[in-house]
């Protein structure tokens, strides 16, 4: 997702505002990609990832001239919102969050589908590893990982998604990378 | 940088290429649904709103037609009589107090804050304003996203309707 307000972005929302289908679609097309990737890497579901999706184009549709480019990129306010909405399901979901050992997830069938098992074994084990570190992470740092380090915000950028300082996304980031290199550190001890 | 940080960004960067792109196809499909829902919801609010003010003007002809004031008689000069031109030195009494005609005198009224009528934002900046009170059924407190109960929607209420210099509708209030 581009971090700035992308040329045509304003009008594509004024366009959406006035009830232009043209333009929510491509509006859709653009960032689709981006907050549903941001809702699966924060949940590990896909039936979350799919609502929040489908939740954060909504509020697009009904307040699309509410959008102030002067509060911060597009980008980042799709990302507020998809936060918020994904931190309103593992709320709810609390009990019953699965894993990513669930055959039947997303990633499961993407790991699945390798054409060469062997020699992306080792690869996929460690990204899988990696994930499931990140998923554990409590979700104020799972946040900044996700919007810093997977999807390349610069902290001014995430600071405006979730909201907070830029201090705060520095330290937490920090902490955040701390403890993910602390848990693969002991799963490669568990390996061995 | 140590090695632990360094293959950690490495594991970073090879999760944030990993995995599905794009969200599956029945998202956009439902999210077009819904689009076309609110567009027609919105198109009919519309109409509801052009309808609310069309008869907001019909009733604010009617009433200016009906208060416009008679064409007053001419002034008659009076003659005095002598005495009366004697009381002229005399200091003038002060006029009798108006008193209302029954017709006004009304219980103090309530008037709320004005509501911005459905779709009132896509009509042309208004530059002048007229205000005209009409009586609305109960139910169309409805269209500000008041709650009405069914079995007071027949009943009528006062309102003040904002009307625009080009005769549309922007806002109303109710007054109780």
């Amino acid at each position: 997702m581009s971090n700035g307000l992308t040329n045509g972005d304003g009008d594509l929302l004024r366009a959406i505002s006035r009830g232009n289908e043209a333009a929510f679609l491509e509006f859709y097309r653009r960032y689709q990609g981006s907050v549903y990737r941001f809702a699966l890497q924060m949940s590990g579901q896909v039936e979350i990832a799919e609502e929040v999706t489908q939740d954060v184009f909504m509020v697009v549709m009904g307040s699309a001239r509410k959008y102030d480019p002067e509060r911060g990129s597009i980008a980042a306010y799709l990302y507020g919102v998809a936060r918020n909405f994904v931190l309103r399901r593992l709320e709810q979901e609390r009990p019953y969050v699965t894993t990513l050992n669930d055959p039947e997830s997303e990633y499961a069938g993407v790991a699945a589908g390798v054409p060469d098992p062997l020699a992306d074994l080792t690869r996929n084990e460690r990204i899988d590893s990696l994930r499931r570190a990140v998923l554990a992470l409590p979700p104020a740092y799972r946040e900044v990982v996700v919007l810093c380090d997977l999807h390349e915000l610069d902290y001014a950028e995430a600071a405006t998604a979730l909201d907070c300082a830029i201090g705060t996304i520095r330290s937490r980031l920090h902490r955040a990378r701390a403890l993910l290199t602390e848990k693969m550190r002991a799963e490669e001890r568990c390996a061995v | 940088m140590n090695d632990n940080d360094l293959k950690l960004l490495q594991g970073l960067q090879e999760l944030a290429a990993d995995g599905p792109r794009q969200a599956p196809e029945g998202v956009e499909q439902r999210l077009l649904g819904e689009f076309h829902k609110r567009l027609h919801e919105r198109r009919r609010n519309r109409w509801l709103g052009l309808g609310t003010a069309a008869i907001a003007a019909g009733l604010a002809v009617l009433l200016w037609v009906r208060t416009e004031p008679a064409v007053p008689a001419p002034r008659m000069a009076r003659v005095g009589t002598p005495a009366s031109l004697k009381a002229v030195n005399q200091a003038p009494t002060p006029p009798p107090a108006l008193s209302l005609p029954p017709a006004y005198e009304r219980g103090p009224e309530v008037a709320i804050n004005f509501y911005r009528l459905p779709d009132a934002d896509e009509l042309p900046p208004m530059e002048s304003a007229t205000i005209v009170r009409v009586q609305l059924p109960m139910s169309s407190l409805r269209l500000i996203g008041l709650p009405v109960s069914e079995d007071r929607a027949a009943e009528s209420v006062q309102a003040d309707m904002l009307v625009g210099q080009d005769g549309l509708a922007r806002g109303v209030r109710f007054v109780q």
